[in-house]
């Protein structure tokens, strides 16, 4: 009976061991090309089942951003339809509509609010608010990234769990290099990804001030759009990101003096854009300051004169 | 009393002696420190999964110990025949129940003590805080909410005569509870009439075990819960406790035994 | 003499759980009386209800109608059992408990203080010989070991009136004698014994007074010499006419 207990703990302890070393390997292993298939121990182990699971994790990081509170779907939660660290980034547009503050409703009864107390069930971010209230700003946000990472390792086809990821370690966590890491895998799993395109655009930009190869990224992005058609989430989101790649492209034609191809670029941004007249005014903007310079400007021949 | 203390200690010696508990806690502690090796984006400080995970094994194991100590002991004592000499003594069987329900309880309660040693061992060295009244707060709900588990899986050893049955009842309930027990009010609101009334019904009948779910707060650095519904709780778990036991005397005391 | 124990025309049916299967009725208004000092063995064969008589006695079963006490106390009432030991049969004592511990723990429930308790197990593990096992877990006990842990703890509290349902079983012939003498020597104290046993010959030679049963119901009750004597035998062919067995191998010569 005895020795037959110890056998048992050794075989937990060998698996233990073993899942441990399988977990830590993982990444050194796919960096080994030669490893049979796409060397994904989650996928051997749970098959397209696996998508549910990185949902759930993604659920999760937003949770934590929430420093623990998350509606679930018996309560109010037309506030939370887009996950706000996703939302926080710029990712995506909001589908959120909805009270935040008040997103589980008064109680309905004298037990609910009594179990309301044993709960966090205030709304706030891991960067804002929160319990200590002095998290403005707080690099507390680093406390998602595990979820993050499961849930990319889970269902590496999900872009916006890249740009997430590297959205915060780069904005919060002045971490770059890991960040350009994770981008560089997301196009790995996903090649010619715009969204991935787009936020390693912004990190070329914004972080290594390599505006050139910013550019030369969002263009390719760019090119690498097709539009879809549809009234539903995924076209809205898909233009969603082409009107930021493009906008980005104008401001840099614009920066450059080049107004006629910023224009241009403002335009195509305009053509996806839920809100075109924001837009409009930069594109009035530079027409003004184009036919100025048409008028104004003196052939090159007079100026030298 | 003395009696309640002498059965108690048995069942104290018994899950000490036998090495189940140490096999939860040993894997526990494994799979704790294999997950805090994993490096994440070489952030040492991320530290909120790893207590998450951590406090849910603590909760799954500590279920588990509760539920199968407490669903053997009077089968055993049954099948063993234990039973006849103890009861031949002057032991009412009352202070039998009260016995075994205390052992069981304060046996959980040194687990619990164990593992939230090395929870907050493993948190603190990562967190740099100790949050000892939070720690308080959270292993007292606990140990209260596994009473009424230890109340309520006595009382179905006693209805229900194979343990295996009895244990798998429940940890369906207890499950049921913890995942939907909050929120079957909103679900009865949805429901035609008749059903309604049930869910209602039980919803105000079961014991809400879901309240002393506190790990969000510790995993979360929540402040503290208000002292006064922290003891309210306490006195719920205790109303629960003392419902099911005196449910468990009562067809116990019916009860033939040989 | 007093009467220790007694049962009033006691009856006990088990009503099967299972339905359409018939009630099974194990005593059937049983009459018996024991008397303070004797040693009384109660016999009868396979299913005749010795064990339920012992049952209903420690308040485990309740009669169908019928009233059992003891010391002239209601078996119902929890303070009847203050002075009585009780062996049951085919007990498997908590495995992960040494003997010792196992008897201080029920020394605990019958409130002996400290220093009796130490003095009462070392008298009880010399008695039943297992001093030198006493520290060790039952789980490694042999049958006749745990038998006679048995024993111990059915003396814990120096009983006056001792319940044992088939002591010897399991045991070995020096085993057996070592209860006889036990049994004896309890006598000897003033203490009164109630046995029920499938040893004839033991039976003979230590109760004063034994009863026989069959199928729930008393057949035959007295000394053992009032019982031999009609049948002119021994207690053994005795038994087995009483019971109305008929074989003609075990017929006694004429
Ligand atoms: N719990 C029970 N449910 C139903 N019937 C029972 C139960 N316990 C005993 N019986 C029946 O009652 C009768 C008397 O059983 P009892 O155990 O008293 O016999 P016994 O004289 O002790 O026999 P043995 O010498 O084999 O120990 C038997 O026919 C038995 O089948
Ligand atoms: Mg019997």
């Amino acid at each position: 009976m005895k020795s037959s207990r110890t056998y048992l703990l050794l075989v937990v302890a060998f698996l233990v061991l073993s899942f441990g070393l399988a977990a830590d390997l993982q990444p050194q292993f796919r960096e080994l090309r030669w490893s049979r298939a796409d060397g994904d121990v989650f996928a051997v182990l749970l098959g397209d089942s696996r998508k549910l699971f990185a949902n759930e994790f993604y659920t999760k990081a937003d949770a934590y951003y929430h420093s623990g509170f998350y509606p679930t779907i018996f309560d109010n939660n037309t506030a939370f339809k887009t996950a706000h660290m996703a939302e926080d980034t710029g990712a995506v547009h909001s589908n959120n509509h909805g009270e935040e503050e008040s997103f589980m409703g008064p109680p309905i009864d004298w037990l609910e609010k009594f179990g309301r107390n044993f709960f966090p069930d205030r709304h706030t971010h891991l960067d804002e608010g929160g319990p200590a209230d002095d998290l403005s700003g707080s690099d507390n946000v680093r406390e998602i990234l595990p979820w993050l990472k499961l849930s990319t390792d889970l269902d590496p086809q999900n872009v916006q769990n890249y740009t997430v990821t590297a959205y915060w370690l780069r904005q919060r966590m002045h971490k770059t290099d890991e960040a350009y890491q994770v981008l560089l895998e997301g196009l790995h799993a996903n090649p010619g990804s715009c969204d991935i395109l787009f936020e390693l655009g912004r990190l070329y930009a914004e972080s290594y001030h390599d505006t050139n190869r910013a550019e030369n990224v969002w263009a390719a992005a760019a090119r690498n759009w097709k539009p879809i058609k549809g009234d539903d989430d995924t076209a809205a989101a898909n233009n969603f990101i082409y009107e930021k790649i493009a906008t980005q492209l104008g401001e840099a034609e614009r920066t450059a003096d080049h107004r006629q191809s910023a224009i241009d670029w403002f335009e195509k941004a305009q053509s996806v854009s839920r809100t075109p007249a924001a837009l409009q005014a930069q594109i009035d903007d530079l027409k003004r300051k184009l036919a100025g310079a048409a008028e104004s400007a003196p052939p090159p021949g007079l100026k030298s004169q | 009393m003395k009696n309640i203390i002498a059965v108690a200690g048995v069942v104290i010696k018994e899950l000490y002696r036998r090495k189940d508990f140490y096999v939860l806690f040993i894997v526990t502690i494994l799979i704790c420190l294999v997950m805090a090796s994993v490096n994440i984006f070489h952030d040492d400080k991320i530290v909120r999964y790893l207590k998450e995970l951590c406090l849910l094994l603590v909760w799954i194991s500590s279920l588990v110990i509760a539920v199968t100590t407490t669903a053997r002991q009077i089968p055993a004592e049954r099948e063993n025949r234990t039973l006849l000499p103890l009861l031949a003594k002057p032991l009412t069987r009352t202070q039998l129940v009260l016995g075994k329900f205390l052992g069981c309880w304060v046996a959980c309660g040194l687990t619990l003590l164990c593992f939230y040693l090395f929870f907050g061992l493993l948190a603190g060295t990562r967190e740099h805080m100790w949050p000892v009244l939070n720690y308080f707060q959270a292993i007292m709900l606990h140990w209260f909410m596994l009473g009424i588990v230890v109340a309520l899986t006595l009382l179905g050893s006693l209805v229900f005569a194979a343990p295996s049955s009895n244990s798998t009842i429940c940890f369906v309930i207890i499950g049921g509870i913890l995942l939907v027990g909050r929120h079957l009010d909103h679900v009865a609101l949805t429901l035609p009439e008749p059903t309604r009334a049930i869910s209602q019904a039980i919803y105000f009948a079961i014991p809400h075990l879901e309240f002393f779910d506190t790990r969000d707060l510790i995993v979360h650095n929540w402040p503290l819960i208000h002292w006064e519904f922290w003891g309210l709780a306490i006195v719920y778990a205790l109303a629960y406790i003392g419902a099911f036991l005196t449910g468990a005397c009562l067809v116990f005391r019916r009860k033939a035994v040989n | 003499m007093g009467t220790i124990l007694k049962t009033d025309k006691l009856r006990v049916e088990y009503r099967s759980r299972e339905m359409r299967q018939a009630t099974k009725i194990a005593l059937a208004g049983l009459d018996l009386e024991v008397h303070a000092g004797e040693v009384f063995g109660f016999l009868g064969p396979n299913g005749a209800g010795k064990t339920t008589t012992m049952n209903v006695l420690l308040g485990f079963v309740q009669p169908t109608s019928g009233v059992a006490s003891l010391f002239g106390i209601d078996v119902r009432q929890p303070i009847a059992r203050q002075r009585i030991g009780y062996l049951p049969e085919l007990t498997y004592y908590y495995k992960f408990l040494t003997a010792e511990e196992l008897l201080r723990f029920y020394a605990k429930i019958f409130g002996l203080t400290r220093s009796e308790t130490d003095q009462r197990i070392d008298q009880l593990m010399k008695l039943v010989e297992l001093e030198h096992a006493r520290k060790r877990p039952i789980r490694s006990y042999s049958k006749g070991m745990q038998q006679r842990v048995g024993l111990a703890q059915a003396l814990i509290n120096n009983p006056d009136l001792l319940v044992l349902d088939e002591p010897t079983s399991g045991l070995d012939p020096v085993g057996r004698m070592k209860v006889r003498e036990i049994i004896q020597r309890l006598k000897d104290e003033g203490k009164t014994v109630f046995f029920s046993s499938h040893e004839l010959g033991e039976v003979e030679t230590v109760c004063d007074r034994v009863a026989i049963i069959n199928q729930g119901e008393l057949k035959a009750i007295g000394r053992v010499n009032e019982i031999k004597k009609p049948h002119h035998a021994n207690l053994e062919q005795a038994f087995l006419e009483i019971i109305g067995f008929q074989n003609s191998s075990t017929q006694p010569a004429p």
